[in-house]
This record gives C-alpha cells, structure tokens and sequence, in this order.
C-alpha cells in the first residue's frame, strides 16, 4: 500500500525533492479518503486539522464572502494540495472544499502527525516547508494572471 | 516531466483550475475544469522548470456545441 502511496508522492510537487526514505516516513501519515460529488472535505471557518492532496478526481475551492455570497475561487485536480494553510499557520478554514468528480480521491496528512514527523527529521521539514510556499506562490500566480496581458 | 498547469478561462467569470498532467497541454486540447469542459488556446511557461516539474499557464475557452460536432467531423475525416 505505501509502495503505492509513494509511487504517486513522487509525482506531487509537494513532495518534491525528498528521498526514497523520506517518502516512505510520509507514507506512513497519509490517509487515503474517497468523497463522492458534492461531499465536503472541510467547512470554511472549521479549524484544520489536515491538509490534503488530490490523487484522482477534483475538488471546488468555495469562499463565502462577509455578506454571505458563495463563489467557486479555483477547481484543484491531481497532484494539488489543499488544505494546506493549516499546516502552516493552524488557523481556521478560508474556504470549504468539496469533491467535484464522483469517487474523487485524497491523500490528507493530519497536522499533529506532520509535526511530529517533520521535529524527528529536520530535513523533512525544510523541503515540505519549501515546496508548500512555492505552491502557495504558484496559487497566487494562478489567481492574479491577467490573459489579457500575456 | 509534470505539467503543472494553471488553466485560466478567457473572460474571467468561471474559475480556472490548477492539475499536473502527463503531458504537455496542447492548443486545440479539451480539458475538464469543474463540470465544464475547456479547449486549450495557448500555452506560456509561468517559471523555470524545477527537476521533473515545468509550470504552466494555459488560457482556455468553453467548448460550444458546434466546437464538439466540428471535432467529431474532423476526426471522422482524419
């Protein structure tokens, strides 16, 4: 099963970097989690506890502004993370994810697990650190790209 | 190689979508984003290629009805 996990890890910008070792330590604290279309994988202003990474299928990130008004913000399919802020900053939610393709499937990672993983092997730690705020930097490319423009 | 490509729909008012593919996204390729399917209308590089991943952006447009029959015709001809 983790042969698995890591075969598709390998193929996951987020993991990009680490060693056949590395790998396999993360194998052991990822949760494969199926969802069917429209079911939720978290709430906006939830506490996160987990982030998640698209193995098949999509998911819809759906913000709910101050006077309530829902929008879809981006669809995520495979190899993205979601979720991931909570890992960084265990702040609240900014917006609820739902599964968009029938038997859509996720990798998630529990913050607690994370943590403990990334303080037992320091170098863990410094490429997944590296490698979320380079996603996060391509996400804000993704968002403030004007076609127009190119 | 990993594409990670950031699809961004021409008018700005359906959200684009961020996915790795397999291969590299060809103008004139459909692609699902969401529920709704796109054709590709060009490709630029967003930064440098870093080991086995290329970064993306792709400006895509919906597919009409007419774009689906005129792809089936063509395939049929081809």
């Amino acid at each position: 099963m983790d042969a698995i996990k890591v075969k598709v890890m390998r193929r996951v910008e987020l993991f990009r970097g680490l060693t056949e070792q590395q790998l396999h330590s993360l194998a052991e604290i990822c949760y494969e989690e199926h969802f069917h279309t429209g079911a939720a994988l978290f709430e906006q202003n939830e506490v996160g506890d987990k982030m998640y990474i698209v193995r098949d299928g999509q998911v819809e990130v759906r913000v709910r502004d101050q006077d309530g008004t829902s929008y879809a913000a981006v669809y995520l399919g495979a190899g993205q993370v979601v979720g991931e802020m909570a890992l960084v900053d265990a702040g609240r939610r900014s917006a609820t994810v739902v599964a968009v393709d029938d038997d859509t499937v996720v990798y998630s990672i529990p913050h607690h697990d994370f943590t403990q993983l990334c303080q037992s092997d320091n170098a863990i730690g410094y490429v997944m650190m590296r490698n979320l705020a380079q996603d996060l930097s391509f996400k804000l490319r993704h968002r403030d790209f004007d076609p127009s423009e190119s | 190689m990993i594409y990670k490509v950031s699809y961004v729909v021409q008018g700005g008012e359906y959200p684009g979508g961020i996915k790795n593919e397999e291969v590299y996204p060809q103008p004139g390729a459909h692609v699902k984003i969401g529920p709704m399917t796109f054709e590709i209308v060009e490709v630029h590089e967003i930064i440098p290629p870093r080991d086995d991943f290329q970064f993306l952006h792709a400006t895509v447009k919906p597919v009409t009805e007419d774009d689906r029959k005129s792809k089936k015709k063509s395939q049929k001809v081809t």
